[in-house]
């Protein structure tokens, strides 16, 4: 802009005198050339002023929310999960009577909820009691407004989605400002806005008078619209050249524009705070900023904050300046009451009153960048990125801080005992946990440091997964119930695969060990390798390869018989989309980190519903559940009853590359699927396995949350019967080697043997049963 | 065998009456797990005086939501299969029966946002997949609905009652999806119970 000024020295001299004609008439056409060029200087101005406020598209950042809090009796949740959720949402320990406050006695609690728009209709504000008992709501009830079983709480906001300059605002019209803050705004700032033309020549000679007598900066004379002016259009550099520009600017855009539209832009641009590298504009994100309230909920000693703030927004800091901001607070009560706003017993009663900040502001900026990275991506499907930056709209995710807090804990706590020295120091971690039958992602871990928005390994780290693979291959298999069932005998021995160019292959079992004829669900539970490949190359490399797409496996699987020992590469993300199959018993549960999307003024934009999709026979499925419970019960998952207590039954499968380069862990509740991969950036050996690395870091996640154990439905045609796995024969309960196996319906065993068991063992385990 | 299961679950609902806890075990259902924070052990659930009836009966089928939390402590470690799916609890009614109304009123995107949040809530409860199955007939969108269909019946476990309803369900879906063999199939299936 500063390139294209014209000179301007001296605009119009007109002498009385006449002195030499030739002199004069140079005169006269520098002030001609001068005029001319101040007149397409103001036509350039006007355009500048005219486009930019016309088309005056405020770009609203989209703001992200984490999944809302549902309280009814049963809802699990413990007690300090709770405060947790609460304080993150915004709200404050008081009286549990203002809304936006809780209060606690005990296990009791007594919730204001402020009430939000929900894409699917309001939640009024109510105020709730409840107890939490044994990491459970219970004797929840509403004391005031709505009655109603289940209530949702606001959700917490958990991100933005901003433009390259980072303003974040919320778009506030001017009849939803409340009164005294615009009168209070002009007692403060602009007493004349409503008379003047852009500029108040009075004002600016009073300021300067009052400048040079204090031989420094103490009074402005600028009127809200040349405030305006400057935040809008021009830099903040201070010269003589952009005052005149502001106040040319200023007229102009007073003579296009009436005062309520300039108002209404100037409240919705003013600057007010800073939050990290977001910056605060308009009195709308200010109140919820600093009150953590709605600008129309705020009281006048609120208003009387923010009005003061415009001097100064770092100044006048309210959290880093409490007595700075509560004196300037005061003053501008002092004025309102002067102008005659408020009355001066209301400006007194504001004046004793604390400033009324929110605890803090109610997200930091980049708190989940690797579950935010990942919501980005979904939304990149349907969104356009500048959309995103400037359409303010709101983004309602899956997220639920409480896992997601559980899992970074567990990945940050467990990393640095797995290793020691410069292994330790390489070792990076991942995890992804979903809810099991909704395929909602709640929380995302992409690395050991969950505030680095670096790498993300969860979605990007694409590693080879080992024996994950396993339970799809078994799948396979039990689907063909006239071939495979879980006593299957299998053989655990070596051999020798030879390909037509001459290479060899010879897989090996981890421990080096064979053991002759295995049942199918040992050799599963156990996670050996040779009866693995066996069973693949059985039933056939294609029929696996189909088996895993169907799953969801999208990236071409090698044909090698490799595959069969998990040489394909798939992302933390991949592995839980694949064994959400598993998981719920055969169907498909597409994962999903967004619920809804909606434009600024609550209208729906995208759902993104649940769906399922059945994959594979629940019964077949239900034989491979039954052996990942094994795992976790005698196979190789067993160490996570280290740490998990016995009552919470699990299903799982553990997972290892080569010299330890990746360890895996994938596995389930009867609520959530977690998925955890430890391993080094750069490909490097570990001493680590599944067991070792990645579901320690798997346990300590589920440790920290209540939920169910898993316990699948038994699907239709599938039957279980006492057998004797060695001898595959059914048998009695209380005999020798018993176990309580399903089977697909007419695949059980049809010879009986006898009972290797004691008498007495019998009625002692019959008694048992019955005690159990 | 019929008579052995019915003699052992007569004697079990006699003595969990008198013993209480019950562990994991085949048939179990699902034992919702607290984490064992400081507040459970020092602050026992108080007895309840509103147990409703039918939990005195049915105390040994773990798999309605909001039971009592039993202390953890089951002797043997066996992998768990349910009978059943859960029931729905009262929260997650709520909704279904405001879904009903939107339903009633045309509103199927309506009906699905609640039923969705009842599944959230309910996740191992058949009827909430049924209800999605009939919301997304409403909304004509058949073969959403038959997959919930599928989905919920994967859940009916022994309750014949919910097997039956589903599989009427699939029949008429598939009748108007034009594909009669399969829901021939279907209604065989809901006559053979």
């Amino acid at each position: 802009m500063s390139k294209k000024t014209p000179p301007r020295k001296k605009k119009t001299e007109s002498s009385p005198r006449r002195k030499r004609s030739g002199l004069w008439r140079l005169l006269f056409r520098a002030a001609a050339l001068c005029l001319v060029l101040l007149a397409g200087w103001m036509v350039y101005l006007d355009a500048v002023v005219t486009s930019r406020f016309e088309g005056r598209r405020f770009e609203v950042p989209s703001r992200v929310y984490a999944r809302p809090l549902e309280l009814y009796d049963g809802a699990g949740i413990s007690a300090a999960a709770l405060v947790r959720e609460l304080e993150l949402a915004g709200y404050r320990s008081g009286d549990g009577r203002r809304p936006g406050t809780w209060q606690r006695n005990g296990d009791r609690f007594v919730i204001s909820t402020r009430g939000f728009s929900f894409p699917d209709g309001k939640e009024p504000r109510r105020r709730l009691s409840l107890a939490v008992r044994g990491d459970r709501v219970d004797s929840f009830s509403v004391m005031e407004g709505d009655s109603s079983p289940i209530v949702r709480l606001e959700p917490a906001q958990i991100g933005g989605i901003y433009p390259s300059h980072r303003e974040d605002r919320i778009l506030v019209k001017l009849d939803e400002v409340p009164d005294s803050m615009i009168a209070g705004l002009m007692a403060v700032e602009d007493r004349q806005f409503y008379e003047h033309f852009g500029i108040a020549p009075l004002s600016i000679a009073r300021a300067m008078v009052a400048n040079v007598k204090a031989g420094r900066i103490v009074q402005g004379g600028s009127t809200l619209t040349q405030q305006l002016v400057k935040n809008f259009f021009l830099t903040r550099e201070q010269t003589l050249l952009r005052k005149g520009n502001e106040a040319l600017m200023s007229v102009l855009l007073e003579l296009h524009y009436d005062k309520d539209d300039i108002l209404e832009t100037y409240l919705n641009e003013v600057y007010l705070g800073q939050a990290g590298t977001r910056s605060i504009h308009g009195v709308g994100l200010a109140s919820q900023f600093f009150f953590g309230e709605s600008l129309k909920d705020i009281d006048v000693h609120q208003i009387a904050l923010l009005i003061g703030m415009v001097k100064g927004p770092s100044y006048y800091n309210p959290r880093r300046h409490p007595e700075r901001a509560r004196a300037r607070r005061n003053l501008v009560l002092d004025e309102m009451a002067e102008a005659g706003v408020i009355s001066g017993q209301e400006a007194r009663e504001a004046s004793a009153r604390p400033l009324g900040l929110s605890a803090k502001p109610s997200y930091t900026d980049n708190r989940y960048p690797a579950y935010i990275d990942l919501v980005r991506r979904h939304l990149a499907r349907d969104y356009r990125e500048e959309d995103l930056q400037s359409e303010g709209l709101r983004i309602f995710t899956t997220l639920n801080p409480e896992v997601q807090q559980a899992a970074e804990k567990a990945a940050t706590d467990t990393l640095p005992r797995l290793a020691s020295g410069d292994v330790a120091e390489a070792l990076e971690a991942a995890v992804v946990v979903t809810a099991k039958d909704t395929g909602e992602v709640l929380a995302l871990v992409g690395g050991k440091d969950p505030r680095f928005a670096g790498f993300n390994r969860a979605v990007d780290a694409r590693r080879p997964i080992g024996s994950l693979v396993k339970p799809f291959i078994y799948l396979t298999a039990l689907s063909q119930p006239e071939r495979y069932t879980l006593i299957s005998p299998v053989q655990d021995k070596a051999f020798t695969l030879e390909f037509d160019d001459g290479r060899r292959w010879q897989p090996q079992n981890y421990d080096g060990k064979e053991r002759g004829l295995v049942p199918l669900h040992e050799a599963l539970s156990r996670s050996y390798n040779l009866p693995a490949v066996r069973v693949g190359l059985d039933v056939g490399i294609p029929e696996v390869q189909e088996t895993l797409r169907a799953f969801g496996v999208t990236t071409p699987i090698s044909d090698y018989p490799s595959m069969l020992l998990g040489s394909i590469s798939l992302s933390p993300v991949d592995v839980a989309q694949l064994y959400q199959g598993l998981a719920t018993s055969g169907f498909n549960t597409p994962l999903r980190t967004i619920r809804e999307v909606t434009d600024a003024a609550n209208e729906p934009l995208s759902r993104y519903s649940l769906k399922v999709d059945q994959v594979a026979d629940p019964a077949a499925v239900h034989l491979v559940q039954y052996v990942m419970q094994e795992t976790m019960q005698e196979g190789t998952g067993r160490s996570a009853y280290y740490r998990l207590p016995d009552s919470l039954t699990l299903a799982g499968k553990t997972g290892t590359t080569d010299d330890g380069r990746d360890s895996w862990f994938a596995g389930f509740s009867g609520d959530l699927l977690a998925v955890a991969w430890v391993g080094r950036d750069d490909n490097g050996p570990t001493a680590l396995t599944g067991a070792s690395g990645a579901l320690p870091v798997w346990s300590a996640t589920m440790a920290q949350i209540p939920q169910h154990g898993f316990s699948p439905v038994m699907p239709d045609g599938v039957q279980y019967h006492w057998v004797n796995p060695g001898e595959q024969a059914l048998t009695g309960e209380n005999c020798d080697n018993a176990r309580l196996i399903p089977f697909i319906a007419g695949s059980e065993p049809e010879q009986h043997t006898g009972c290797n068991g004691s008498l007495g063992r019998q009625i002692r385990g019959w008694f048992e049963g019955l005690f159990q | 065998m019929n008579k052995q299961v019915i003699v052992r679950s007569a004697c079990l609902a006699l003595f969990v009456g008198l013993v209480g806890g019950c562990a994991t075990g085949p048939g179990g259902g699902s034992i919702y797990v607290p984490v064992g924070g400081d507040d459970r052990r020092s602050a026992p659930e108080p007895p309840r005086t509103n147990i409703p009836d039918e939990q005195d009966e049915q105390v040994w089928r773990k798999s309605e939501q909001p039971t009592v939390t039993e202390p953890d402590s089951p002797s043997t470690r066996a992998p768990s299969y349910s009978e059943s799916g859960d029931q729905l609890p009262a929260a997650a009614l709520t909704l279904v029966r405001d879904a009903d109304q939107r339903l009633r009123q045309g509103d199927s995107a309506g009906a699905i946002a609640r039923l969705e949040r009842a599944q959230r809530i309910a996740p191992r409860s058949s009827e909430v997949y049924f209800k999605l199955a009939e919301a997304y007939v409403a909304g004509d969108n058949l073969g959403a609905a038959e997959q919930f269909t599928l989905k919920g019946l994967s859940l009916a476990g022994n309750d014949e009652r919910m097997q039956r309803s589903g599989w009427l369900l699939l029949a008429d879906i598939r009748r108007a999806r034009g594909n009669v063999a399969g829901a021939d199939q279907a209604e065989a299936r809901a006559s053979a119970l």
